[in-house]
């Protein structure tokens, strides 16, 4: 869960930025000219006066919370979109038409979201060569990058790579556990 | 199938009937080593357990055991030559093994050997004898004295291990939190090429016995499928870049690599013929996979494999007249030996759970390969005919064999 740390950081800075052209501005705050000033004052040094560090504790709450819902709204999509597999058959790198559906959303994100960078992982079930499944699990991966690239997704944020069978998402030698691992997924980073 | 040495024209040999065995073995005795009363507590198995356990697995001889020296049973089972030997403590606490082959009818002795050794390197003394005595006795090399690598898992990681060829003296090669697989054999056996996925992607690494880990052409992505070129000691191996899987021709000493062949499908599982002029390799240019041959140039190239959708990992057999692979029918994969143009294929196993990954031993006498016939994935050695599977791991899940070269006197 390093990524989740990166995001609250990342989503901090944003927000920071955010804040200082906000429309939505609570009532008890000064005109929007005065209040980015506030904002670095409390990140430097502390205002005099109780009148003003009552606003700035304010402020920094209500700061808070948004960088909190951002980073909610941000997790949310991101285990989302890792939460998206998308399965194969036996032997096929072809992608169904349920697997077409999902990608469209994924895609669907990923072009609302431009800071968001994707690794394609490429999963085969237990059955056949560990050498043999690394081409395979390579060419599911490239399938779906091939379909997020005809999406209008940039070719630049993605990134495929092959686990071949050494990733099983359910262990186990029957036809239910192989269906679960014939898969795509997907790892989000942001940029 | 196998050549005949000339020294075998003078040989008494049976062929034993094990299912469809068409192997020729000889028959020898073993008596027990002579040791003091009580002076030698074995950690392991007795000298001539051990000769017992390299004779039967060598795919060459029928041990006719006897306590003592009996001429009448080793004549009834034309037993021509015995095996015995005698071991003593020394001062300093190590153990003197006098090691004798003898002919049977006349008790002259034919070979000799004294080994002074730690009780522990005491199985290492004794697979050096017999493999004097398959040199005595069959003219041939013999495999005793080399190791297999393969993958074990260990606290839920994928570590690469070598144990002795017979599952002895186990030790750990890699150490780490990521997956390591698909070890080969380096050139003189000084150390091994592998697979590890600390990166988040499959790359090659090599590592020499008592050396550190060094990365392989990390220019390259996705790197796997090695293989050692038997005479340069060059690396064949496939890299992938997003979905497309060529094979790769690299110098582990320069880090240099080159792509192999230039061919519109993917490819992996490359293996060497045994002089280096020929290529085996996976394609899978009509769907599945499918074996291929090639010239060392990527020239002449032919299809090998016709019968069944999944034909994969082919080796060359050292001797150079047959292929080994594994190949998938009803979700279960079985290994095979064809000859090279794809004819005379034998299925040498069968019903029982999946059997993959077959390696020849350095003579060709021996496959071994991985199998989860008893639930879980261990380590099997088989005559190159099918007959005569043993076990030689326990516990775990062990997979992925790779066969080292001849050992003859190098020390890892």
């Amino acid at each position: 869960m390093k990524n989740i740390t990166k995001i609250v950081l990342t989503a901090g800075f944003a927000c920071l930025a955010l804040v200082a052209c906000s429309k939505k501005q609570p009532p008890a705050t000064e005109p929007a000219a005065e209040e980015a000033p506030a904002a670095e004052a409390t990140a430097t040094a502390a205002q005099p006066g109780p009148n003003a560090d009552s606003l700035a504790a304010e402020q920094a709450r209500l700061e808070a919370e948004r960088l909190e819902a951002e980073r909610a709204r941000l997790e949310a999509l991101i285990n989302q979109i890792m939460s998206e597999d998308v399965y194969f058959d036996f032997d096929r790198s072809e992608l169904t038409e349920k697997a077409r559906e999902l990608l469209a959303q994924v895609g669907e994100l990923l072009l609302k979201e431009q800071r968001f960078t994707i690794t394609i992982e490429g999963h085969t079930d237990a059955r056949g060569t560990e050498d043999y499944n690394f081409t395979l699990g390579a060419k599911r991966a490239m399938k779906v990058k091939e379909f997020l690239i005809a999406y209008g997704v940039s070719a630049d944020r993605m990134e495929s790579v092959s686990y071949g069978k050494e990733n099983p998402k359910v262990e186990g030698s029957t036809e239910e556990a192989y269906s679960q691992n014939r898969r795509a997924n997907f790892r989000v980073n942001i940029k | 199938m196998f050549a005949v040495p000339s020294a075998f024209a003078s040989i008494d040999t049976i062929a034993v009937d094990v299912g469809i065995s068409v192997f020729k073995t000889m028959p020898i005795g073993v008596v027990p080593f002579a040791e003091p009363k009580g002076r030698i507590s074995w950690s392991e198995e007795k000298p001539h357990e051990i000769v017992t356990r390299d004779a039967n697995l060598s795919g060459r001889f029928d041990v006719i055991a006897s306590d003592k020296f009996n001429l009448a049973l080793f004549s009834r089972n034309r037993a021509k030559h015995y095996i015995t030997g005698k071991a003593t403590v020394l001062s300093d606490g190590r153990v003197q093994l006098d090691c004798y082959l003898y002919v049977s009818q006349t008790k002259d002795l034919l070979l000799g050997e004294t080994y002074k050794v730690q009780q522990r390197d005491m199985r290492r003394a004794v697979h050096n004898f017999f493999d004097k005595v398959v040199n005595r006795l069959w003219g041939d090399r013999g495999v005793a004295s080399t190791k297999i690598a393969y993958v074990s898992k260990i606290e839920g990681v994928k570590q690469v291990v070598v144990a002795d060829y017979d599952g002895f003296h186990r030790s750990q090669i890699t150490r780490d939190t990521s997956i390591s697989m698909m070890p080969v054999w380096m050139k003189g056996n000084k150390g091994l090429v592998y697979v590890n996925f600390k990166t988040h992607r499959p790359r090659l690494y090599f590592k020499t016995f008592g050396g550190v880990e060094n990365p392989l052409f990390p220019f390259l992505d996705q790197t796997y499928s090695p293989a050692v070129n038997p005479k340069t000691g060059e690396l064949l191996f496939s890299s992938t870049v997003d979905g497309k899987t060529d094979l790769y021709i690299g110098n582990m000493q320069t880090g240099k690599a080159r792509k192999f062949a230039y061919l519109k499908s993917n490819q992996t599982s490359p293996a060497w013929s045994p002089f280096a002029t020929e290529v085996l390799f996976t394609s899978d240019r009509g769907g599945g996979p499918q074996i291929f041959v090639m010239g060392k140039d990527g020239s002449d190239m032919r299809r090998v494999t016709f019968m069944g959708r999944y034909n994969e990992r082919a080796s060359w057999s050292p001797t150079g007249d047959r292929i080994a692979y594994t190949s998938m029918d009803n979700g279960h994969m079985n290994i095979y030996t064809c000859a090279l143009d794809g004819s005379d294929i034998t299925q040498l196993t069968s019903n029982a759970g999946n059997n993959e990954h077959p390696t020849w031993s350095p003579d060709g006498k021996l496959i071994a390969f991985s199998s989860n016939r008893t639930g879980s994935y261990q380590i099997y050695i088989m005559r190159a005919d099918g007959s005569n599977v043993t076990r030689i791991t326990k516990g775990g899940e062990n997979t992925s064999p790779t066969w080292s070269w001849f050992y003859d006197e190098i020390n890892p």
